[in-house]
């Protein structure tokens, strides 16, 4: 089982630059997921490990190896292919079966190994079934047994579940997990659901445009973004854009809704900063009581509710006319309607403060 | 809702079809497989008795097969390496060396046989060349074994861009992230190709795999120059002027034709099965990779003198055609245009080109009507059997002229029909069968491309169906009809077992029955005949120049099985 390192990795594909300057370190036994939204160069970084693509620049280390230069047969990754990629002329049994054919191990070994493989993933049954004859569930899951037979030092999974539908996608995840846990094995997960990589990832990459945006668990990237691209692609977040006015005992911006207090986002937070005041949807309170108050107030008008069920959404106007969107746990009970006038209080804690960066203001969708 | 789109225009047009099609490929083929089993109303199977033990046909057989077989397998080395180099890497000109390949099919290989025969002769060209340079000693023998091998190199020249298409596309088609997987579990080179990269090319390739086979099994025109007589399809050609006294041509006919059922069964029972474009494709990556400048290099050598030598026929028969005085010298002593001048002067020549051009304005109109209108009820009606229309109108692409024109002369004998009597009404229809897949596939493709919108759109602001064809399908996949229409029309005027086989008056001669008749009778009909296939090459270049500006890249796919 290997851990990675990658140092100043670099791709450009027709000038354009699809990684740069990539610097990550991935432990022995970790499932680390590159997480991004398409063209990101996710795809491309784990094909770089695979060894499908050469870096034009930096190095790759599996362990103490360099691997840079080491072409795809001999890497031993087991990687699990988007599309699956299971050889149509091949049964189930032979597609399993092929990298143990290739590393030439004995009959009654390969027997043995792809046995097991196809028992892990539940596919006993299915042994001489040819793939198209599979379900997209099934197909995966003799893709990852395929991958995981070889024991690799690494198992690369690329958008493993982008294919299937919901509910299987649901279950596969468990599945997943498990594996990972039972055999220790590293594990690379390249997604661009942002919910999978919350759900399942011990640590997250968040990739933009050819750079990792920023690295953490995902109760790190969620509560503390570091950028207004990260706080924008995962989950929803309402930004509140004004000027930094004090920085003495707590973080104040002056916006157009008033001073909003909170948590410096980055360092070296000065007064004059423009920034962006992120709230996640569901840290904002109705304060239905005229006299409670809280760190953050601000008034507005209710435009829209949408119920949900299990949530109720509102998206207030602002006296500035921005909007903002809430949530509301527990909706049984009537918060607010059309055209109420109300005030929003949020907690301090849970407004991250965002240098406003002309750049991500361009890119953020 | 209804099942089925059936007005009273559709109907009375699919009866007429399935008329058609009963007519002029069923009923023939009928015909001839009768006549090989019935003698003076009593059944028997003498005949293919006969075809077996008779040392004769025994050996034609055998020759045909060898001859399918050596083509096959040489077209096979020529083209997996190009398919491999011209698809896997990028570089500089890629586009003009695809086309480059389709270059040496612009000319019919019997006409190709006559340039060579001069070239290659005893004292031709070649040997006179050697014999100077001092190379050889006394002249060889190139075309030895009674012409044999002269038949299978003009057979391979001419094939191999046909191989070519079908193992380039089976090649393209072979989804890169399976490669990618085998590579990932370690395997790499020539294990990779035999283990998946061929494996999952064999569809393709097996298609045109029997392509070639039966095109060179079944070559009439290429034999008969080099005077190889011991084939199949020279023993049918030469049994047509006594049919009634030895219907032994009835049973080698009905032999090509179970043959030729017979491949494409067995490449549907063990290759039909398998669907390989299953899954939609996940990360695109193009599979192939810039060329280094070194490998270019080696790419364009490699092309360039292949296409060299597949062109060898084409120049021969440009030399043949200028010649004055070629007698005992490399090159012609004396270059003369006179022959062209005799194309138009002479009379057989001069109607032969009259001829070719009515037969083939009506056959390809023909084929246009059709062909739209089969297009039309595919893409765009719901009518009962679709799949069985479609399979009826792709058949002919699977059919050997010989036996499509030996039918129709056999089984329209002594009826008005009768092609001894005026050729003309079958010389059409059978051109326009046996191209008839080319249009339905062309116009097919152009209307699958047009969004079926467009055409809502415009019934939605009132217009009916008819109108709303003309004025808006029509123009937007106008490209296709003419590209489809322009390469019916060239094959029809350059079709070689048609003409010979159902023109049999002088007066009735098409082009290329014209030329292998000058070959035998005139004693400069060598060099006469050698125009007309010059005149036949610059009007082929040049309409698979149009239908290529009007196809673009799509030209390729009109040729794959």
């Amino acid at each position: 089982m290997f851990g990675i390192k990658l140092e100043n990795v670099t791709k450009r594909f027709d000038n354009v630059l699809a990684l740069d300057r990539i610097n990550l370190e991935i432990d022995a036994g970790e499932f680390f997921f590159l997480l991004g939204p398409s063209g990101c160069g996710k795809t491309t970084l784990l094909r770089i490990l695979a060894g499908f693509e050469q870096p034009e620049r930096g190095r790759v280390l599996f362990d103490a190896r360099d691997v840079t230069d080491v072409p795809p047969h001999e890497r031993n990754t087991g990687m699990v292919f988007q599309n699956y990629a299971l050889w149509p002329h091949m049964t189930v049994w032979k597609n399993v079966e092929y990298g143990l054919t290739m590393r030439n191990m004995s009959q009654h070994a390969r027997d043995q190994k792809v046995r097991r493989a196809l028992e892990m993933v539940q596919m006993s049954g299915y042994a001489e079934r040819s793939p198209n004859q599979l379900s997209g569930g099934q197909q995966q899951r003799v893709a990852l047994a395929r991958a995981l037979v070889i024991e690799p030092g690494v198992v690369l999974l690329d958008e493993p579940l982008s294919n299937l539908d919901a509910r299987l996608r649901l279950e596969m995840r468990e599945q997943l997990q498990d594996l990972q846990r039972t055999l220790g094995v590293t594990m690379i997960y390249v997604t661009h659901d942002q919910k999978e990589a919350l759900a399942m990832g011990a640590r997250i990459a968040v990739m933009q445009m050819g750079k990792v945006a920023q690295i953490g668990t995902p109760r790190d990237v969620y509560r503390q973004p570091l950028t207004r691209f990260v706080a924008d692609f995962i989950g929803e977040i309402n930004l509140i854009s004004g000027e930094i006015k004090s920085v003495e005992f707590e973080v104040v911006a002056t916006t157009d809704v008033g001073d909003i207090r909170g948590q410096a986002g980055y360092e070296g937070v000065q007064v004059g900063d423009q920034v962006l005041c992120a709230i996640r949807p569901e840290t904002i309170d109705f304060l239905s009581d005229e006299n409670k108050t809280t760190d953050n107030v601000i008034l507005g008008r209710v435009r829209r509710a949408i119920y949900l069920g299990e949530v109720e959404q509102f998206f207030v106007e602002l006296a500035s006319g921005d909007q903002v969107k809430l949530i509301q746990y527990g909706a049984t009970m009537q918060h607010a309607q059309p055209g109420d006038e109300v005030r929003l209080g949020f907690s301090q804690q849970q407004v991250v403060v965002l240098r406003d960066e002309a750049e991500d203001r361009d890119e953020a969708v | 809702m209804k099942r089925f789109d059936l007005n009273w225009p559709t109907l009375i047009f699919l009866v007429g079809l399935v008329g058609f099609f009963i007519l002029f490929l069923f009923y023939p083929l009928w015909y001839a497989f009768v006549q090989s089993l019935v003698v003076d109303g009593r059944f028997t199977f003498a005949f293919y008795e006969l075809m077996v033990t008779s040392p004769v046909y025994q050996e034609s057989i055998l020759n045909s097969f060898r001859l399918g077989m050596i083509t096959t397998i040489a077209t096979t080395l020529l083209s997996l390496p190009l398919a491999f180099l011209l698809v896997r890497y990028d570089f500089a000109g890629k586009g003009f060396l695809n086309g480059l390949i389709l270059v040496p099919m612009v000319l019919p290989p019997f006409v190709g046989a006559i340039g060579m025969k001069q070239m290659f002769a005893r004292f031709g060209s070649i040997n006179l060349l050697l014999l100077d340079l001092g190379l050889i000693d006394q002249p060889v023998d190139w075309f030895g074994g009674g012409g044999f091998v002269g038949v299978v190199i003009l057979e391979v020249l001419h094939l191999y861009p046909i191989m070519y298409l079908n193992v380039a596309a089976a090649l393209a088609n072979v989804d890169p992230s399976l490669e990618e997987a085998a590579r990932n579990m370690g395997s790499r080179g020539f294990r990779l190709f035999r283990t998946v990269t061929f494996p999952l090319m064999l569809p393709g390739y097996f298609a045109g795999a029997i392509i070639v086979f039966i095109w060179a099994f079944t070559d009439l025109g290429t034999p008969l120059i080099f005077n190889y007589r011991q084939v199949v399809a020279v023993e049918i050609f030469n049994s047509i002027e006594d049919i009634n006294e030895n219907p032994m041509a009835y049973a080698l006919v009905v032999f090509v034709l179970l043959l030729t059922v017979f491949f494409f069964y067995l490449s549907k029972a063990t290759l039909g099965s398998r669907r390989y474009e299953m899954i939609a494709r996940g990360y695109i990556s193009s599979g192939s990779r810039p060329a280094s400048r070194g490998m270019t290099v080696l790419i364009y050598a490699a092309m360039l003198s292949l296409t060299g030598i597949a062109l060898i026929p084409h120049m021969s028969v440009f030399l043949t055609s200028i010649a004055e005085r070629w007698f005992m010298a490399v090159l012609p002593q004396e270059t003369t245009g006179r022959f062209y001048t005799m194309v138009f002067e002479h009379p057989m020549s001069l109607s032969s080109i009259e001829m070719s051009l009515m037969l083939s304005v009506l056959s390809t109109t023909l084929d246009i009507v059709l062909g739209i209108a089969i297009a039309y009820l595919l893409t765009r009606t719901r009518i009962p059997y679709k799949g069985v229309l479609d399979a009826m109108a792709m058949l002919p692409l699977a059919l050997p002229g010989l036996v499509l024109a030996f039918g129709y002369l056999a089984g329209y004998s002594g009826t008005f029909l009768d092609a001894r009597h005026y050729p003309v009404p079958l010389l059409v229809i059978a051109y326009a069968v046996r191209r008839l897949p080319y249009m339905v596939r062309a116009a097919y493709a152009g209307f699958q491309q047009t969004s079926m919108t467009l055409e809502e759109a415009a019934q939605n602001l009132g217009a009916s169906r008819l109108r709303t064809l003309f004025q808006i399908t029509f123009p937007l996949i106008l490209a296709n009809l003419v590209a489809g229409g322009i390469l019916c029309f060239a094959f029809a005027m350059l079709e070689v077992s048609d003409s010979l086989i159902l023109a049999l008056k002088d007066e009735y001669y098409p082009i290329t029955k014209a030329i292998y008749a000058l070959m035998g009778r005139m004693a400069d009909g060598a060099y006469l005949a050698s125009a007309m296939g010059v005149f036949g090459m610059v009007l082929l270049i040049v309409s698979l120049f149009l239908a290529g500006r009007f196809l673009g890249r799509r030209m390729g796919e009109l040729f794959r099985a």
